[in-house]
């Protein structure tokens, strides 16, 4: 089990080594985020940060992957569900340190060099360009059928109902938000402003046509990716009782995207690099882009749109913070992240508390509490296996799982067991909402013992 | 044609939207009839509101250099024969106290009167014969 958790952290690690490793190419005047001709660029000063920069990459990467294999020492499992978000920020801290660091040198060799290029903000638009936007690009059609495509496990699960104890029917709703996620993706790419390469109208419309169909054949690619992984994974939550399948879409949707938008970067880069002669005329025209980034982040309130591209040309998208609704989501987004990891790691670490008193049983554990009484049971036992099931909302950690689960033979349960204690205490209930409470304690002692007390307690 | 608007200029965005089709109307650069882009695509391409853009069309079209037809855009109006005089005695005073105002400022930096003339010549002729730049 440990292993599957590892395997995740190890898949984290190489996307965040890729994403570095891609900031280097020379992209919209850009080596690391920093401003540079193509003449500059190609000097051996730059090319030395370059290659200081890549090496830091894999060594990062080698120490993290070392790092959480620290995950396989006992004592140290208990705390692994939290140990995996602090190793990821570990791991995303390291890079930004490093991507920092050496975004500094360039800084410092530009200075030293006299680099300087325009500060002013001039946006160059071909009105020949703009006539005919739109008139290269992959239809939208397909980005609708796969939006609609998507609802197909729903509909599924709206005829056969029975299903729906494997996969609750809410559930379902997550692919078309994905999907729907793609679409804008979509319209967002589709929507970029032309890039102008040079004073030659035939060049400016080759190039900008060129460019949209990249840019929307990318979209569409991701957009039928984002379809692939969720019938995949709805098939593997309806059909496929084994949990580790499931990393089989995961795995297929990373692969996927890291593959599309790889291929997007080398078309575009070549694309450049075929109009380059064009473009150089355009080389005095660069412009400096730094003083529209604040704390790494995109900042500029005259600009009205709301998602922006990234600093790192074709890294995908960003927020706009310099516009209120952009500081809203960015800080939202925050905000959610640091309510997962503290649920994380007060979720993963605090044991569950057991009170029998008087006529009532409570269990206390993070977020799914539950108190019965003594009325509502109907026998108590004890077993060594728990039988196949699902996790239909709770929460399954490395080293605990509770919440709402179903299994064969029991249907609707709530379960609060260590996962490395194989003796459960099995709550027989009247009614059905749930079944079944199934609880364990830390060890098989401590289980047994569990289950004498509330044998006791039933008898008082 | 290019359009190079500053967005960081004192010159309000709209201007010099307006400023520049007038500048390739006057010197070719824009042809009789020929079509502009869309409101809405123009201001995606620009990154700013479509009301922006649609001030500047309304402009150009108030002032006669653009047509706009609900089915077919904007486009580029016929020029005005050039062997008239200005229209009215509003657009004579208008636009001598323009030229006024230019040619007192480059008095003040010193420029001389032969070669202000100069200049004025160039100028003139470049944007009457249709020369596609202005200096």
């Amino acid at each position: 089990m440990i292993w599957i958790y590892i395997f995740i952290l190890w898949l984290v690690y190489i996307v965040m080594t890729v994403s570095s490793l891609s900031y280097i190419k020379y992209q919209d005047h850009q080596i690391l985020g920093v401003t540079l001709s193509k003449l500059n660029a190609d000097n051996p000063e730059i090319k030395g940060i370059i290659n200081s920069f890549k090496k830091l990459c894999y060594l990062i990467l080698s120490f993290s992957m070392g790092f959480s294999l620290l995950l396989l020492m006992p004592f140290i499992r208990h705390y692994a569900d939290f140990l995996m978000f602090f190793m990821m920020a570990l791991n995303l801290f390291a890079n930004w340190i490093s991507i920092n660091h050496h975004q500094k040198k360039l800084l410092t060799i530009k200075e030293q060099n006299k680099w300087i290029y325009s500060n002013k903000k001039i946006v160059t638009v071909d009105l020949n360009v703009s006539k005919v936007k739109g008139k290269s690009r992959i239809s939208s059609v397909w980005i609708w059928i796969f939006l609609i495509l998507s609802f197909i496990p729903m509909i599924f699960l709206l005829i056969n109902s029975d299903m729906r104890k494997f996969y609750p029917l809410g559930f379902s709703f997550i692919g078309p938000v994905c999907q729907l996620l793609s679409t804008f993706l979509y319209y967002q790419m589709i929507n970029q402003p032309s890039r102008i390469i040079g004073h030659k109208q035939e060049s400016n419309l080759l190039f900008a046509q060129k460019y949209e169909r990249i840019n929307s054949t990318t979209a569409t690619l991701t957009a039928l990716s984002m379809l692939i992984f969720w019938i995949l994974f709805s098939l593997s939550m309806l059909h496929i009782q084994n949990n580790f399948l499931i990393i089989v879409p995961i795995t297929f949707l990373i692969i996927a995207v890291l593959t599309i938008e790889n291929w997007h970067q080398k078309k575009i880069h070549k694309l450049e690099e075929a109009f380059t002669d064009i473009s150089s005329e355009y080389e005095e025209n660069i412009q400096e882009q730094e003083s529209t980034w604040k704390w790494g982040c995109y900042y500029n309130p005259n600009d009205l749109r709301i998602f922006v591209p990234k600093r790192f040309a074709s890294m995908g998208w960003t927020i706009n913070i310099g516009r209120p609704i952009g500081k809203v989501l960015y800080f939202g987004t925050i905000a959610l992240v640091f309510v997962v990891i503290i649920f994380l790691a007060y979720g993963g670490t605090k044991d569950y508390e057991i009170e029998l008193e008087g006529s009532e049983m409570m269990i206390d554990a993070t977020m799914y509490d539950i108190s019965i009484e003594k009325e509502q049971i109907n026998t108590v036992s004890i077993i060594n296996q728990l039988p196949n099931g699902i996790r239909t909302n709770g929460y399954g950690g490395v080293n605990k799982s509770f919440g709402h689960f179903t299994f064969d033979k029991y249907g609707n349960c709530m379960l609060y067991v260590y996962n490395n204690v194989n003796q459960y205490v099995v709550i027989d209930l009247k009614g059905s909402n749930p079944n079944y409470i199934i609880i364990n304690d830390k060890t098989m002692e401590e289980t047994e013992a569990l289950y004498q007390a509330i044998n006791s307690w039933l008898s008082e | 044609m290019i359009l190079e608007i500053d967005m960081a200029g004192d010159i309000p965005i709209y201007q010099q939207i307006r400023n520049q089709i007038v500048f390739g109307t006057a010197t070719g650069r824009l042809k009789v009839g020929e079509p502009l882009p869309t409101v809405r695509q123009l201001a995606s391409d620009i990154g700013v509101n479509p009301m922006t853009v649609n001030k500047a069309y309304g402009l150009l079209k108030d002032e006669g250099v653009i047509v706009i037809d609900r089915r077919h855009g904007a486009k580029i109006n016929e020029l005005p024969s050039a062997d008239d005089g200005f229209i009215n005695d509003n657009l004579t005073a208008e636009f001598e106290q323009r030229a006024a105002l230019l040619i007192s400022e480059a008095r003040m930096k010193g420029v001389s009167q032969e070669n202000l003339r100069v200049h004025l010549n160039i100028l003139v002729d470049n944007i009457y014969n249709q020369k596609g730049e202005i200096l």
